[in-house]
């Protein structure tokens, strides 16, 4: 595999499940920017066990897991039933705090960052094998877990809980459970992908975790569409990829592309490009069956 | 789901097409710069693009590198290292040598693709901690931290011995606390007390408190380990708050820039700062590098890291010629070896403001300067070495 492809394709599945980890919670109405935090927590969590401990990678990725899921956990304990701007507070704050711990952290390299994270399974081209399978992996699992939680009766009290969270608890809906439960598995994921995002690079910086995801992670979601996961699928491969392959005139205009495509879609489309309804008309498609026709009384007669 | 497989195949086969690499060249030396065109640090990549460029005119115009002309291929790598290493990631099939990245997020996302490919790609505006990380395959530009800066530090509190105790502000970026402690090391051996440390944040935008601060402590001297427009605004705080010994505070040598002097007017008067660049010197090539920059820049002089890649394509071209490498792309990995191992150990190398040598990718003999600002324009005060 060409090198360039493999470093698009794993930046892009990190992309994806960067992306998911914001979708789930936004089905509650909640914007849970601390998952950038998680990445970085369990990236550096993980790369001071490999580096310093030489604990082996398997264990390390598990420990950057279970660590974002326990943060995200303890958290959602204060903030599972937040109002959205207060979700976007702590969020924020979190990263802030995360930034200066790390800053004044020399175990893990500080402000300098950490060099030299070694190939997993001992050579590049392994590594970069294992990297990719680890990371698809994810992403059909996670994938269809948020694909069975959309379909289920969790999916629709979200669902219910993002269009009037108080008509929601009238409903016996138990909005701070249900909160907890997105914003645990949503930090889960962050906290794996930061840890394979640090062994992408080889290195971790601070730098790599900055408020510049937000704005990538959330234009995936509002541009591909909110209201199913198909639309980060198919727009962080685009977002990413396409200005790779524009001439360098064009490449300079990138950040004004992507702001003019954000205000157009949220005025003309404001749930994105790929809406559920689009989603069932293109399984339909794909399956080579047509949708029985609801056929009126009328035609009959 | 064939239609689906169908159409999963053919954008994985397109995706391919799309990441395949430039041509070999043969006829022309290209060398790919990985620099910052756009995003926060804009400003800095055009310069540095600039004394690239200007580098590749002046070589072709006298008969290019071992008579075939060279071409800096600018690549934007935007400070984003997802970006970063699909571009690197891009080049280190075909390129025989390139230059960057620009500044140390995407170096350190990136460089480890040219380490691994046994590509040199010339790491020369960051420090030499961050480059040693990449040895043999990027040289330093700078010497150790802690031997050059002390030297500097040193230097400028000798002129000043009623300097008893300092205070330094600094920004937790990158290498800028190690540059902080080797200040704080010169400071320590000439028996000054070295007060509380003010840290600055990097988005920090009022500095009244933090000005404050530094001067409950009474320091004698001060130190600034800032952005050049923080730099420039701690010091107006300062003289707002009475300091009037301008010459005893000190400006480290990345706040040197044109935002330090545009915000900072004639609140500078007395300032000193040290940097490794001197304008002052005069040579026929900086003479005509200073009117070129200035033609392109407003007037303006060159900043301190203007000449680095200007340095880095002639040091490529001296070890393409000294070497007898031949741009064939069979001997591809022979030749990129025989590249960095001059660099690496270049003698006597024909800088743009000084000569110098290399020792196993760490200059030994680059000269420093402190200088004082008077209405916008530093005058030297001393060459350190």
């Amino acid at each position: 595999m060409p090198l360039p492809l493999y470093y698009y394709l794993s930046i892009t599945a990190v992309n994806i499940l960067m992306s998911w980890a914001l979708y789930l919670p936004y089905r509650v109405a909640h914007l849970h920017f601390i998952t950038i935090a998680n990445m970085a927590i369990s990236g550096y969590a993980a790369g001071y066990l490999v580096m310093s401990l030489h604990v082996p990678f398997g264990w390390a990725l598990a420990t950057g897991f279970i660590l974002g899921g326990l943060i995200g956990y303890v958290v959602s304990r204060f903030i599972g039933d937040a109002p959205t701007f207060a979700v976007v507070i702590v969020g924020f704050t979190f990263i802030f705090i995360t930034r200066t711990v790390i800053q004044n952290l020399p175990a893990v390299g500080g402000t300098m960052g950490m060099f030299g994270l070694p190939n997993i399974g001992g050579n590049p081209e392994s590594h970069r094998v294992i990297i990719l399978a680890i990371l698809y992996a994810m992403v059909v699992v996670v994938g269809w877990l948020i694909h069975r939680f959309d379909h289920s009766r969790l999916g629709r009290a979200a669902s219910a809980v993002f269009v009037d969270p108080d008509l929601a608890a009238s409903l016996g809906i138990n909005r701070k459970k249900l909160g907890m439960l997105v914003q645990t598995a949503s930090c889960t994921i962050a906290g794996g992908s930061g840890v394979l995002y640090g062994f992408i690079y080889k290195s971790f910086h601070l730098d790599f975790f900055t408020f510049a995801l937000v704005g990538i992670f959330m234009t995936v979601i509002f541009v591909g569409g909110y209201a199913t996961l198909w639309g980060t699928v198919v727009i962080a491969p685009i977002l990413y990829g396409v200005p790779l392959l524009l001439p360098s005139e064009i490449q300079e205009w990138r950040v004004v592309i992507y702001g003019a495509l954000l205000i157009l879609v949220l005025v003309l489309k404001p749930e994105g490009f790929i809406t559920p309804r689009f989603v069932r008309s293109i399984e339909t498609f794909l399956s080579g069956k047509r949708r029985k026709r609801n056929i009126s009384l009328k035609e009959v007669t | 789901m064939k239609r689906l497989i169908g159409v999963l195949v053919l954008v994985l086969f397109a995706a391919a097409l799309g990441f395949g690499q430039a041509k070999a060249v043969v006829n022309e030396w290209q060398v790919p710069f990985l620099n910052c065109l756009t995003g926060p640090i804009a400003a800095i990549g055009e310069f540095l693009e600039w004394g690239a460029e200007y580098a590749a005119k002046e070589i072709n115009a006298s008969g290019g590198i071992a008579g075939k002309p060279v071409k800096v291929v600018p690549i934007d790598t935007a400070l984003d290292p997802q970006k970063g290493s699909v571009e690197m990631a891009r080049i280190v099939k075909d390129s025989l040598v390139a230059m960057g990245p620009v500044p140390e997020p995407v170096i350190m996302a990136a460089m480890p693709i040219a380490v691994e490919a046994g590509m040199m790609s010339m790491t020369a505006t960051t420090s030499l901690e961050y480059a040693q990380k990449f040895f043999p395959w990027t040289v330093s530009f700078l010497p150790p931290t802690e031997q050059r800066l002390a030297t500097i530090v040193t230097a400028w509190a000798k002129e000043f011995p009623d300097i008893k105790q300092a205070v330094q502000f600094v920004v937790p970026y990158g290498p800028w606390p190690g540059m902080a402690a080797a200040h704080v090391k010169a400071l320590q051996e000439l028996n000054i007390q070295v007060l509380g440390q003010v840290d600055v944040p990097d988005d920090a935008v009022t500095f009244g408190p933090l000005v404050v601060k530094a001067l409950e402590e009474k320091p004698d001297g001060i130190i600034l380990v800032t952005h050049g427009e923080q730099a420039a605004k701690i010091i107006k705080e300062l003289k707002n708050r009475g300091w009037k010994k301008m010459n005893h505070i000190l400006v480290f040598s990345s706040a040197d820039d044109a935002q330090l002097y545009s915000t900072g007017g004639a609140d500078l008067n007395g300032v000193q700062v040290y940097n490794y660049i001197n304008l002052d010197i005069s040579n026929p090539r900086w003479d005509a590098f200073k009117a070129a920059f200035a033609k392109d820049h407003n007037g303006m002089a060159p900043f301190s890291l203007a000449p680095n890649y200007y340095d880095a394509l002639y040091m490529i071209k001296e070890a393409i010629e000294k070497t007898g490498v031949t741009g064939d792309p069979s001997k591809l990995a022979e030749e990129r070896k025989k590249i960095a191992d001059y660099c690496a150990n270049v003698q006597n190398f024909h800088g743009l403001l000084f000569n110098w040598d290399m020792k196993d990718g760490i200059p030994t003999n680059k000269p420093n300067y402190i200088f004082e600002i008077q209405d916008g324009k530093k005058k030297l005060v001393k060459e350190v070495r």
